[in-house]
């Protein structure tokens, strides 16, 4: 398949200076927190020397005037969701791939638009221009990156035939691999695609692993890996900016609950609930916290979600005081449909099983009895019945 | 036949039903229930019925017990018992 490759180089920095105009002429580093260390997620053109996923603290000693920002990956992500929507228009193949890196797949389009350049143009359209996109088209992903890569501002390179040539010179960096498989092939002084390409499987794979494949593949050019476009799904977004900071987990359930409240309105009626949250909080130092929560089945009410959704709060410390926090509602869906039976009693002693089952799972402990006769013909009154628990 | 769920059958998952409830009741110097305590005090105006049991005499809490279906001032119906190894009363359901 042929694929057209957009790529928005320094995309949350673009991000940032889209919203704060006043960001635009200054050096600026954005991290983003890996466990208790920072890493640096994005960074301004101008500063050298820097890569992304490098420690923070060996980027500023290598640029130490930078300005340091924490990553608002929600806003990045509204941000991307809205780019790729537009380009959705264009066609219906559109794989946002990794922040900035946006893969289209072109098949048929070729009825709709007379060439290449007439494509690139309607693609370039959709995206806003603060964000400089580069543009390119191969025969697999990794090849289309590539040539984005290399493509002049406001113009697009198309690779097609061999590519070989293309790829000798390029530096490995480029590879979609971890940062420590990329310092572990300078470290053996493979600092080009080429050689790379030269080396025999063996060698690699039993350096890399797996991966080792992968790398010389990537690096003669081939890319297996399937474009996955986007999945339509119905979701629904709440946020909300608190008056004052707070690290209270009262007032943070309070504000989930308002929002949930908000949400449910809209497909309550429906009878619809929800199957998964995705709850993310910013704190007063902008460090960002988020956390998916799944409901076995669908919660259909506040009441029923909010439990759930405190105790998993409850274990899951905040990295500050909160600011703003906010959900993304997905996995809309109403509970599991039974199919009736004409003859009313088989299964019926199934399904209440399950219902029991799943009500026990939920509350913790027996809750449902029966009576059991034990010795009906016992002179002593509590000697003649016992409950035992239904689901047994 | 019933499905096997594969759940093990616990002593602690058994409840007992109708286990006898301790009350206060007051007695006559015949050793008839006179007045019983409730909610509230309430007198018993009739006995309608007595029996007793004796039963499992082997063991080391033997059972011995006096019945009482008797009516409440209230018009209310209940049956008292006494346990007779140790003198205390009861209130029994079925």
């Amino acid at each position: 398949m042929k694929i057209l490759c957009v790529l928005l180089p320094h995309f949350p920095i673009n991000c940032e200076k889209l919203r704060h105009n006043d960001l635009t002429a200054r050096p600026l580093i954005i991290t983003v927190a890996a466990g208790s260390q920072k890493l640096v997620l994005d960074y301004s053109p101008e500063l050298k020397n820097l890569q992304r996923e490098m420690p923070l603290q060996q980027a500023l000693s290598l640029q130490a005037e930078a300005e340091i920002i924490h990553a608002d990956i929600q806003y990045y992500c509204s941000v991307f969701n809205g780019i790729l929507d537009s380009l959705e228009k264009r066609s219906p193949l559109v794989e946002g791939a990794d922040l900035g890196d946006i893969y289209i797949g072109l098949d048929g389009l070729q009825m709709i638009y007379e060439n290449d350049a007439a494509l690139v143009k309607a693609v370039r359209a959709a995206v806003p221009s603060v964000f400089d996109a580069r543009i390119g088209i191969a025969e697999d992903k990794f090849p289309a990156y590539l040539a984005a890569w290399h493509s002049s501002p406001g113009s697009y390179k198309t690779l097609t035939g061999d590519i070989a040539a293309f790829l000798n010179d390029l530096t490995c960096d480029l590879l979609p691999v971890s940062l420590k498989s990329k310092e572990k092939l300078h470290s053996f002084g493979l600092h080009k695609l080429g050689q790379i390409a030269a080396l025999t499987p063996g060698p690699l794979q039993a350096q890399f692993g797996p991966e080792g494949i992968r790398i010389r593949e990537l690096a003669n050019g081939h890319d297996d890996t399937p474009l996955y476009p986007r999945l339509t799904e119905e979701t629904i977004e709440e946020s909300t900016t608190l008056s004052s900071m707070t690290a209270s987990l009262d007032v943070i359930m309070v504000s989930i609950e308002a929002m949930l409240s908000r949400a449910f309105v809209r497909f309550e009626p429906k009878g619809m609930g929800i199957r998964s949250v995705h709850l993310w909080t910013r704190t007063w130092l902008r460090e960002h916290w988020e956390k998916n929560i799944q409901f076995k089945e669908p919660a259909l009410n506040t009441k029923t979600a909010i439990s759930r959704i405190r105790l998993i709060i409850e274990n899951s410390p905040q990295p500050g005081p909160i600011e703003q926090l906010g959900m993304k509602i997905t996995g809309l869906g109403r509970p599991n449909g039974r199919q009736k039976s004409l003859l009313t009693d088989v299964r019926a002693k199934d399904n209440l099983l399950d219902d029991v089952r799943q009500l026990e799972f939920r509350l913790g402990g027996t809750q449902l009895y029966k009576i059991k006769e034990i010795e009906p013909w016992s002179r002593i009154p509590e000697r003649r019945y016992a409950l035992i628990p239904l689901s047994q | 036949m019933v499905a096997d769920t594969g759940k093990t059958l616990r002593p602690d998952s058994i409840k007992p039903v109708n286990l006898p409830e301790p009350l206060q009741v007051e007695e006559s110097p015949a050793g008839l229930p006179t007045f019983v305590r409730l909610k509230r005090r309430q007198k018993i105006i009739a006995v309608e019925d007595c029996w007793r049991i004796d039963d499992e005499w082997w063991r080391s809490e033997p059972v011995s017990r006096l019945y009482y279906a008797v009516i409440l001032a209230s018009g209310q119906r209940i049956v008292l018992s006494k346990n007779l190894i140790d003198g205390s009363w009861y209130r029994q359901t079925y």
